[in-house]
């Protein structure tokens, strides 16, 4: 991968994808992860779902940023990246709170990526990933070159997603929230994980 | 495709109670709502006897809920024949036209029936929320301020107007309407919690003093409240940690802190129990607390 790319993994895709279809009322949000070593390309391996209510009160997100950094340095993953998708969905651009995250993550992470999802484009046979990005250029954050991001194997994908919403797994999905809700939930999603990483073939190498 | 009543071996008499509870507790659990009321009113309408209008009504909105606008639709008709000119099935058109998002013509529905009756509440609450659903969050602020200030007593109203002032980064106008929704329901637990967010988030010695001392009163009313539990914990912890202060609410806060963390570790490790998959999160906290914890010098 060269300077500057971004990859996106199916199992990151896919839960950012469950997590905003699953409260299509509020905004939600969470962290983008990598399990590569920090490069001039960003691997984006998994994500952790985060909040779906009052994204821009303080302590959630707090606690909930320090047990996530807490359990990537158990798992030998770091946070690269934060995602969102708006409640408002004609309006997929950054809100202040997730430019603020963001430059958090920035601080640990120079080439951290800001991650849309645009909500619009999430119908069923939409041609085009949902999602814009932005990275740090000039003290700002601005749009990245699609070009340089990467969705290997998009149909298959989509595909998984699919299943996923037709065998009911997606209900599968917790968030920090739900898991706030009931700390018997894993937001760490280990069971959604291993269902997710079955229906990937072998063909898609890394994730 | 079996039915609700064959997959899940209940009467029609429970799916009809089950509604009513669903509509009792404002429950917005709309798949559930269309996958039992669809059948309810499929096979067994003539059963239900006047209960059938009030369940036409609660399937039609969750129907919009789900994009179902067939069902909304036919729920719709029945009403509308049924009660030719109410205002209340009005305003269920009016929310057939927000969902397939034609808020003028909604807007026009709602114009009409405040027309008929300026106090309608129940039209001036659409009309704001179509300013929300517009993303028009100052114009729903305000209308929403002059609204309460004639309906002073209408909870809903300041919970959507706290909501709104949260989305918009205005956490001291946050607060008050929280401190309005506390004053009428001091039993409840969360609205307490979410002030001491707000407070949290709001930040300075003051604000994080006050945001413990509602934590705390959260969780007298719930000692369950996970969050209340974890607020508490991280505010009294910086209030501890604060050059500011003195010996002895330093000495208080380290206490306060040291209390909600052992009540932390209790509950992990009471719903880590047997349960492999949560050791991460089991593991994570434990570490945190560590990692957070604050020395006495």
């Amino acid at each position: 991968m060269k300077m500057g790319e971004v990859e996106l993994s199916c199992l990151a895709y896919a839960k950012m994808y469950l997590h905003a279809s699953q409260f299509p009322r509020s905004s939600v949000n969470g962290l983008l992860l990598s399990s590569s070593p920090a490069g001039a390309a960003v691997c984006i391996t998994d994500c952790v779902p985060l909040l779906h209510s009052h994204l821009s009160l303080a302590p959630i997100t707090q606690l909930a940023l320090t047990q996530v950094d807490v359990w990537c340095s158990q798992t030998q993953q770091r946070i690269v990246g934060y995602y969102q998708a708006n409640a408002c969905v004609s309006d997929s651009s950054p809100t202040p709170c997730a430019l603020k995250i963001a430059e958090k993550i920035f601080e640990q992470c120079n080439n951290a990526v800001l991650l849309m999802i645009d909500g619009e484009k999430m119908f069923p046979g939409c041609r085009v990933p949902p999602i814009v990005m932005y990275e740090r250029k000039d003290a700002r954050w601005a749009l990245k070159d699609k070009h340089t991001i990467m969705l290997r194997q998009w149909e298959e994908t989509c595909s998984i997603v699919n299943q996923l919403f037709s065998s009911g797994d997606q209900t599968l999905l917790v968030d920090f929230d739900s898991h706030l809700d009931d700390i018997t939930k894993d937001w760490t999603n280990q069971k959604l994980n291993a269902k997710i990483m079955e229906l990937i073939s072998p063909a898609n190498g890394n994730v | 495709m079996s039915s609700i009543s064959e997959l899940y071996d209940v009467t029609w008499e429970e799916m009809r109670d089950k509604l009513r509870k669903w509509r009792e507790e404002n429950f917005r659990n709309s798949e559930q709502i269309v996958d039992v009321g669809e059948e309810l009113i499929n096979e067994h309408a003539s059963k239900l006897g006047d209960d059938i209008w009030i369940i036409y009504e609660q399937v039609m909105i969750a129907a919009l809920d789900c994009s179902r606008d067939d069902l909304a639709w036919s729920c719709l008709q029945e009403l509308k024949r049924q009660f030719p000119d109410s205002h209340r099935v009005k305003r269920l058109a009016g929310m057939r036209l927000e969902a397939l998002e034609r808020y003028e013509d909604a807007n026009k529905l709602y114009d009409s029936i405040l027309q008929d009756d300026p106090t309608n509440t129940a039209a001036r609450k659409r009309k704001i929320s179509i300013l929300r659903a517009q993303g028009k969050s100052s114009e729903a602020i305000r209308e929403l301020n002059e609204y309460l200030e004639q309906f002073v007593g209408d909870q809903e109203a300041w919970h959507e107007l706290s909501e709104l002032y949260i989305n918009e980064h205005d956490y001291a106008k946050a607060a008050f309407c929280l401190e309005e929704l506390m004053m009428t329901n001091p039993h409840n637990h969360l609205y307490c919690e979410q002030y001491g967010e707000v407070k949290y988030t709001q930040g300075g010695l003051e604000n994080l003093e006050l945001a413990r001392k509602y934590f705390a009163q959260a969780l007298k009313l719930n000692n369950r409240n996970m969050r209340a539990l974890f607020g508490l914990y991280m505010s009294a912890s910086h209030v501890a940690a604060s050059p500011k202060v003195s010996a002895k609410v330093k000495k208080d806060n380290v206490k306060y802190a040291a209390w909600a963390a052992s009540q932390i570790s209790r509950a992990y490790q009471m719903a880590g129990r047997g349960k492999k998959e949560n050791k991460c999160s089991v593991k994570a906290v434990e570490e945190m607390l560590e990692s957070m914890q604050i020395t006495m010098s």
